[in-house]
């Protein structure tokens, strides 16, 4: 259900359909994977078949003599830093020395035909010695595991701590210790990596590939051909799909060094395979709680110890662990905490962004907690939350105040009316109802960002608006272009989005964090700002008269009688050589200091959301049907209501998946065995449950017209339900996700 | 993923396509709805460098009856089979399955011919061929056997089918009426699963006693096996929860199951016990599904 209720402004708070929608759902739309570039190469990857092994030597003499081949490279030929990775650069471009995961690149080819690519891409060889293979962070934790890298199978260890816990837990009522775990999760987007690159006339490489962060996959770019950022144009937009798994380096660079090689254009696109064995995934987690409650329920204490999985190499592992522990302590008054946080290598894939970003596996760990705790309280876990939650104004456990939590509250009060056990619709089915709280940051958290967007106004009756923000899906484009019409007061119609795309758009950041509307929307309605100030004054100008009697409606300047629309304006200021464009850098809020121990915890800004989950099982098969979940969210103003249910429903499906059936799995030797939608299995659309969506009224001053964020809301909290929901119908609590019917009974 | 060039000939007679396949026998690869083997090609497992493609051969598509029995032409479409008047009066079993065989898209061209021919013992038209007593005509130039479903598969992927034999034609035993029947599948999701256990079974009861039942099992065994066990236990019997407990613990001792990323050994086994006890105790408690012959009369 999504509540439309009456609002005050013109263009948001309204279902507006997704301004894309019509080329997506036509198929007209070219995907990047879609471009067929005249006189292109095909481009292959030659992969590691060893998941951890020396490198001794690579063979291409053979390959370079296949007919057609233009080039085959290995390390050898990268011009300048042979790294990659968002956090630290530490990823091979491709590998030199030691393989660390099964699948990972040695060597690119480009021919003028598939065939020869392919012929020659079976004429390499690499010899390597095999090195015994890491599959788990228990293994990894083991004191005589080989080391994955020289420093050893710990990416990043801290400690984040306040007050003393030993103490709280000594007088506390109830003290439980549990062990949570969660699976490594795969995006599983439709269009898997790719995209193409040329050289352009002025000598600027192009890589046109599905993204999600186009400035900084330049800087990336940049760094390994050692070319000016300048001399680079990286173009994200369309994307078929992200999900986090986009948004480091994926074909990117090796587009551009193939283009900048050939001086060619190429095409690259891993296949659905390649996207299963070398593409991202999310970081498994395993993660030690000890909590501690008074007899009336007030939390004392919480000891983490948390483990995430990040694979061969860190990627975003850093800040993902960052987001872990921030998300640990749920969004409630520990007063006392311990949190040792652990990244950790193996030899399976490369962990990377993943919608929650680290938020899923602590929710899961924290809330299942929460839930367990209410029942040996013998309360109800609702009213165990309203005792917990921090309440706006307070001093939150990072020491951070809190902002607006009225909405969380009102939320819980609202699940309470939800919150009932469905009737089993035939024997041997069991049902039960579950519940878990959201909580997560929007953006960076005290990392500084500084944003920029634009809006170019031209006199022929359209207003363009550019950010670098990607629209992968998730109908930004939409939203920013709602923002915009609402501020400018002009029909939709009369916007136009040029986004994600270095060569148009100012650098706004990418599309993560559920960042894009907050960012790219407060720097756009800067922008507009600008343009209504300086417009105002050519206004001034034409009515002969002082900017200040000047008034402002529906695209037109009003003076007395008189009235000039800003097309008109434009017009004029294009006449006197001067840009109609305008463009506006947000100094993002934050606090500016990290707590000690974390890279950017804490958050200013957070969304909240309520999950109830109604769940049947049958009892003999052990088979988990989600039957009906109900969402509340406070996500700040709503701009487009249908858009961010349609989030919050997406986010809910894929927690669902994550929670019930999802799970990437690797053998002895370190090979991923679910690689494809046949193996890896992701919900269809008839395994949804009937979803109901309800948004709390809120407004946040900080963000664009009260909005907050949305995309990663719904997915977190959805394990801990499904999990509290199964113990409610059977009565045996589970600690691993997936819940797979073979767990259950 | 290999992209090499394959040969595909498209005969339009059976004549026609036996002759091919008589001269090139295990060099060309028979292909029908392709959903198999267009999976196949793409993960490299084919051997073959020709495809022999049967769609375009019309006598190879068709549902008859003939007596008791009912005839089923191996290049007949699932969509056919679940539109086919006489499957849904005489054989509704098969219907129960093949309606939860992958998506629409897959039942528009899947085969039946295409299931025998993949002989996986997750293939989920074959629980129900298993009871119906159905019996497999293979053709080649010049002559044709009949062979029993049970004789036919050897194992995972292996059949008796020569190199240049054809699959022609499924043949099937008309339901008698009066008999409750139900086939169930157990996934990891509602659609486009692989069965991690199936079960498919016909049980004709005389008042309350059971006259005689006919159970099969999928995915628990190399292929697809009968529960003669559970069967004969329960002839003669008067169905009771304690009879039901009793022929789904044997089918369940039946089985010998593997473990794979779609479940273990032992959830298999614990799994056929709950699927089998399941939808017999529907049939002892009176919602089961019961074959009536409708369409005969109403015509
Ligand atoms: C997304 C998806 C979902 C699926 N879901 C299911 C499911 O739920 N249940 C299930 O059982 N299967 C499923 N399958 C598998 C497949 O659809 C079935 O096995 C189908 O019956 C194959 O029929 P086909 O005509 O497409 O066979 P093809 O792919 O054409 O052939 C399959 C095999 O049979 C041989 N063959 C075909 N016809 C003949 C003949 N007349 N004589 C001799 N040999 C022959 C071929 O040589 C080949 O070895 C699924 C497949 C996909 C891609």
């Amino acid at each position: 259900m999504i509540t439309e209720s009456i609002s005050k402004y013109s263009y948001i708070n309204k279902s507006i359909p997704r301004i894309d929608s019509t080329d997506k759902v036509g198929g007209y739309l070219l995907y990047l994977t879609d471009l067929k570039l005249e006189n292109a190469l095909y481009a292959y990857t030659f992969r590691s078949k060893v998941a951890h092994g020396k490198i001794n030597a690579i063979y291409t003499e053979d390959a370079e003599k296949v007919n057609g081949v233009k080039a085959v490279l290995t390390y050898k030929d990268i011009p300048a830093m042979n790294g990659y990775g968002a956090i630290v650069p530490e990823i091979p471009v491709l590998a030199y020395d030691k393989v660390r995961y099964y699948g990972e690149p040695l060597a690119l080819v480009a021919a003028e035909t598939q065939e020869a690519a392919l012929e020659a891409l079976s004429m390499i060889k690499a010899d390597i010695t095999p090195l015994p293979v890491i599959h788990s962070i228990d293994e990894a934790l083991d004191e005589n595991a080989p080391k994955i890298h020289d420093k050893g199978n710990i990416a990043r260890h801290t400690v984040v701590r306040k007050g003393d816990v030993e103490k709280a837990r000594s007088s506390a009522y109830i003290v439980l210790e549990r062990s949570y775990e969660t699976p490594m999760q795969k995006h599983m987007f439709l269009e898997p990596e790719g995209g193409v690159a040329f050289v352009d006339e002025e000598g600027a490489i192009n890589v046109l590939a599905g993204g999600q962060t186009p400035y900084r996959d330049r800087i990336q770019i940049s760094r390994v051909l050692g070319i000016p950022p300048e001399k680079i144009r990286v173009k994200n937009t369309p994307t078929g799909g992200a999900f986090g798994g986009k948004d480091d380096i994926t074909v990117q660079i090796h587009l551009a060094l193939l283009a900048y090689k050939t001086k060619r254009p190429v095409k690259l696109v891993w296949s659905r395979e390649e996207s299963g064995i070398a593409g991202f995934h999310r970081t498994a987690s395993k993660i030690k709680l000890r909590t501690s409650v008074d007899r009336d329920g007030s939390l004392l204490s919480n000891e983490a110890t948390i483990y995430l999985d990040s694979g061969a190499y860190q990627s975003f592992g850093p800040t993902i662990l960052d987001v872990s522990i921030e998300t640990i302590n749920g969004p409630y008054r520990i007063p006392n905490y311990v949190i040792d946080a652990n990244l950790v290598y193996t030899n399976n894939g490369i962990a990377s962004a993943f919608r929650g970003f680290g938020a899923p596996e602590s929710n899961f760990a924290i809330e299942s907690m929460m839930n367990e705790l209410a029942d040996e309280l013998k309360l109800d876990p609702i009213d165990l939350r309203l005792k917990n939650i921090l309440k706006t104004g307070e001093v939150g456990p990072f020491n951070n105040e809190i902002r607006h939590a009225e909405g969380l509250e009102e939320a819980l009060k609202r699940a309470k009316e939800l919150f009932y056990r469905p009737d089993p619709t035939g024997p041997f089915q069991r049902t039960g109802v579950g519940i878990a709280v959201s909580v997560k940051g929007v953006g960076f958290g005290t990392l500084p960002e500084f944003p920029s967007a634009a809006i170019e106004i031209a006199p022929e009756g359209r207003v363009s608006i550019m950010f670098s923000n990607v629209d992968y899906g998730q109908g930004i484009n939409t939203g920013n272009a709602q923002l915009v019409a609402e501020k400018l007061q002009i029909p939709l119609s009369q916007i136009n989005v040029l986004h994600s795309d270095t060569k148009f758009a100012p650098d706004t950041g990418g599309s993560s964090a559920s960042r894009s509307t907050f960012n790219a929307g407060n720097a756009l309605l800067l922008a507009c700002e600008k343009a209504l100030s300086e417009l105002k004054m050519e206004a001034a100008s034409y009515f002969m008269t002082k900017s200040d009697v000047i008034t402002y409606k529906d695209g037109y300047f009003y003076f007395k009688d008189k009235t000039v629309s800003i097309y008109e304006l434009a017009k004029r200021l294009r006449f006197k050589g001067k840009s109609t464009r305008f463009e506006a850098t947000l100094e993002v809020p934050r606090y500016t200091e990290a707590v000690e121990g974390t890279l950017e915890v804490p958050h200013m800004v957070y969304m909240y959301g309520v999950i109830i989950t109604k769940v049947e099982i049958d009892e003999l098969l052990g088979k988990i049907k989600p039957r009906e979940v109900d969402f509340i969210a406070d996500i700040g103003n709503v701009i487009n209501p249908a858009i961010a249910a349609g989030q919050i429903e997406g986010g809910i499906i894929q927690g669902l998946g994550y929670s019930l059936i999802e799970e990437l799995n690797y053998d002895k030797d370190g090979k991923p065995l679910n690689i494809n939608y046949t193996t890896y299995v992701v919900p269809v659309i008839t395994d949804s449950p009937l979803i109901n969506v309800e948004f709390i009224k809120s407004y946040e001053e900080l963000g664009p017209f009260g909005a907050k964020g949305v995309g990663e809301v719904s997915i977190i909290p959805v394990g801990a339900s499904v999990a509290d929901a199964v113990t409610d119908a059977i009565g045996k609590r589970n600690y691993k996700l997936p819940l797979l019917p073979w767990r259950i009974i | 993923m290999s992209y090499e060039k394959v040969e595909v000939y498209s005969p339009r007679s059976l004549a026609e396509a036996l002759e091919i396949l008589s001269q090139k026998k295990e060099h060309i690869k028979p292909v029908a709805g392709g959903t198999d083997v267009m999976v196949m090609l793409k993960d490299g497992v084919v051997k073959e460098k020709e495809l022999l493609n049967l769609s375009y051969i019309s006598e190879l598509s068709y549902i008859k009856e003939k007596e008791s029995r009912i005839l089923i032409g191996a290049a007949t479409k699932y969509r056919e089979i679940r539109r086919s008047p006489i499957i849904n009066a005489y054989a509704p079993i098969l219907i129960e399955a093949v309606r939860q065989i992958g998506s629409p898209q897959i039942q528009n061209l899947g085969t039946i011919g295409g299931n025998l021919g993949t002989a996986s013992p997750a293939g989920d038209s074959i629980p129900p061929l298993y009871v119906l007593n159905a019996r497999v005509k293979l053709q080649k130039i010049g002559t044709s056997r009949e062979v029993q479903i049970d004789k036919f598969f050897l194992g995972p992927r292996k059949t008796v089918k020569e190199p240049d034999e054809l699959i022609t034609e499924i043949s099937v035993d008309k339901m008698e009426p009066g008999s409750y029947y139900f086939f169930e599948k157990l996934g990891l999701r509602s659609a486009n699963a692989i069965s991690i256990v199936s079960a498919a079974g016909i049980i004709n009861l005389e008042n309350k006693t059971v006259k005689y039942l006919r159970l099969s099992l999928g995915a628990v065994a190399p292929t697809v096996i009968r529960a003669t066990d559970a069967e004969e236990e329960a002839k003669g019997k008067e169905l009771s929860e304690d009879l039901i407990d009793r022929i789904a613990k044997l089918a369940s001792e039946a089985t010998k199951p593997i473990s794979d990323i779609r479940g273990t050994a032992e959830y298999r086994k614990k799994a056929t016990y709950g699927i089998v006890y399941e939808a017999l105790y529907r049939i002892f408690k009176g919602y089961g599904k019961k074959i009536e012959y409708g369409f005969e009369k109403t015509s």
